[in-house]
C-alpha cells in the first residue's frame, strides 16, 4: 500500500511543466511594455549657427521686427507698424489667440520669416518651447531668443 | 502491477515535441517592434536621467553629438558633472566657467581626433541641449551663450515629439 502511494505521487510530480500560461503572460506583458516605450519619441529644435545667418541681427528681410514678449500674464505681440497686441495667458483660449494673431500677421506680411521671442529670466523653458512651436506653425520659423533685460542676444535659427 | 506500468507509460508517452508556439508569438512581436523602430530612424540619443524634456511639434530628428543635460538639480556635460543648477543660475554674468572649460577640452579632443584622421572639423560644433521643462530662461540663456562662445554654436534643443 505504501509503495503504491509513493509511486503515484512520484509519477504526479514527473508530469510536464505547465509553461503555457506563463508564456501567455509574457505575450501580453511584452507588447504592453514595448508600446509604452515607443511613446517617448525624441526630436530636436534646430538652431543654425551664427555664422550661417551672415546677415546679422538686422537682415534685410527683417523689416517687420516681429517680437513676442512673454510676461507672467501676457503674450505681447509687437512689430513695426502693426501695433501692439496683448493676449492674456490665463485665458482658456490664450494660445489659440496668440496663434491667430500671428497667423494674421503672417498673411499680411508673407515675406517675413523672423520672429524674436523675448523672455524674462524666470520664464519657463517649457513656455518658450511652446511659443516657438506656435511661431513656427504660424509661419515664422526663424527665431531669435532674447532676454528682456537686454543682457545678450542669442542669434538662432 | 501491469496496470501501474501501463499508466506510467501512458503518462510519459507524450512525444518529445517541444511546444514552442508561444515563444514564436513573443519573437514575432519583438521582431515587429524592432523593424518598426529601425524604420523610424531609431533613437540615436537617449534622454538624460532626471531631465523631463518639454514637448514640441518640431519635426527635426536628433543627431548624435555632445550633450549638455540641464536637470532641475544639476548641470552635466556628457558624463561630467559641472555644477548645481541653482547655484550656476544665481551667478552673475553670462558665461558658466566650468562648462566653458569642459567645452574647450572637448573641442580640443575632437580637433585632435580630426587631425589624426586627416578630416576637416565642422565650423561650428554640434551640441544637443537637453533641458528640463521647468528650468528658467536665465539658465538656458547662460548655457547657450557659453556654448556659442566656446566653439559649439550649432545648438539643438532636445524635445519630446508631440
Amino acid at each position: 500500500m505504501r509503495r503504491k502511494r509513493h509511486k503515484r505521487t512520484l509519477t504526479e510530480v514527473a508530469k510536464d511543466l505547465e509553461i503555457l500560461p506563463l508564456m501567455n503572460l509574457f505575450v501580453v506583458l511584452i507588447p504592453m511594455l514595448l508600446l509604452s516605450a515607443v511613446f517617448l519619441e525624441m526630436s530636436v529644435v534646430r538652431m543654425s549657427p551664427p555664422a550661417e545667418s551672415a546677415e546679422g541681427p538686422d537682415d534685410p528681410g527683417d523689416k517687420l521686427m516681429l517680437a513676442v514678449t512673454i510676461t507672467p500674464k501676457h503674450y505681447v505681440v509687437e512689430g513695426i507698424d502693426i501695433g501692439t497686441t496683448r493676449v492674456k495667458r490665463d485665458d482658456v483660449g490664450g494660445t489659440e489667440q496668440l496663434r491667430s494673431t500671428l497667423e494674421q500677421i503672417s498673411m499680411e506680411h508673407p515675406e517675413n520669416k523672423n520672429v524674436m521671442i523675448l523672455s524674462e529670466p524666470e520664464t519657463k523653458y517649457e513656455t518658450i518651447v511652446q511659443v516657438m512651436d506656435i511661431t513656427r506653425e504660424a509661419g515664422a520659423p526663424r527665431v531669435s531668443l532674447l532676454g528682456t533685460d537686454g543682457i545678450a542676444k542669442e542669434r538662432i535659427r | 502491477m501491469k496496470r501501474g506500468r501501463e499508466r506510467l507509460n501512458q503518462l510519459f508517452k507524450r512525444d518529445g515535441k517541444l511546444r514552442i508556439t508561444s515563444m514564436m508569438d513573443i519573437l514575432t512581436v519583438l521582431l515587429l517592434f524592432l523593424l518598426k523602430s529601425f524604420v523610424a530612424e531609431g533613437e540615436v540619443i537617449t534622454p538624460a536621467r532626471g531631465v523631463e524634456l518639454p514637448e514640441s511639434t518640431s519635426p527635426d530628428l536628433p543627431e548624435a553629438s555632445l550633450v549638455v543635460a540641464i536637470s532641475k538639480g544639476s548641470l552635466l556635460l556628457g558624463d561630467e558633472m559641472i555644477g548645481k543648477s541653482a547655484e550656476l543660475e544665481k551667478e552673475a554674468g553670462l558665461s558658466i566657467a566650468p562648462l566653458a572649460d569642459g567645452l574647450r577640452r572637448n573641442l580640443e579632443k575632437s580637433r585632435a581626433i580630426a587631425r589624426m584622421r586627416g578630416e576637416e572639423l565642422d565650423e561650428e560644433g554640434l551640441i544637443t541641449v537637453q533641458g528640463d521643462r521647468e528650468i528658467s530662461f536665465r539658465l538656458l540663456q547662460k548655457v547657450m551663450f557659453t556654448c556659442q562662445q566656446n566653439g559649439y554654436g550649432n545648438i539643438s534643443l532636445a524635445v519630446i515629439r508631440n
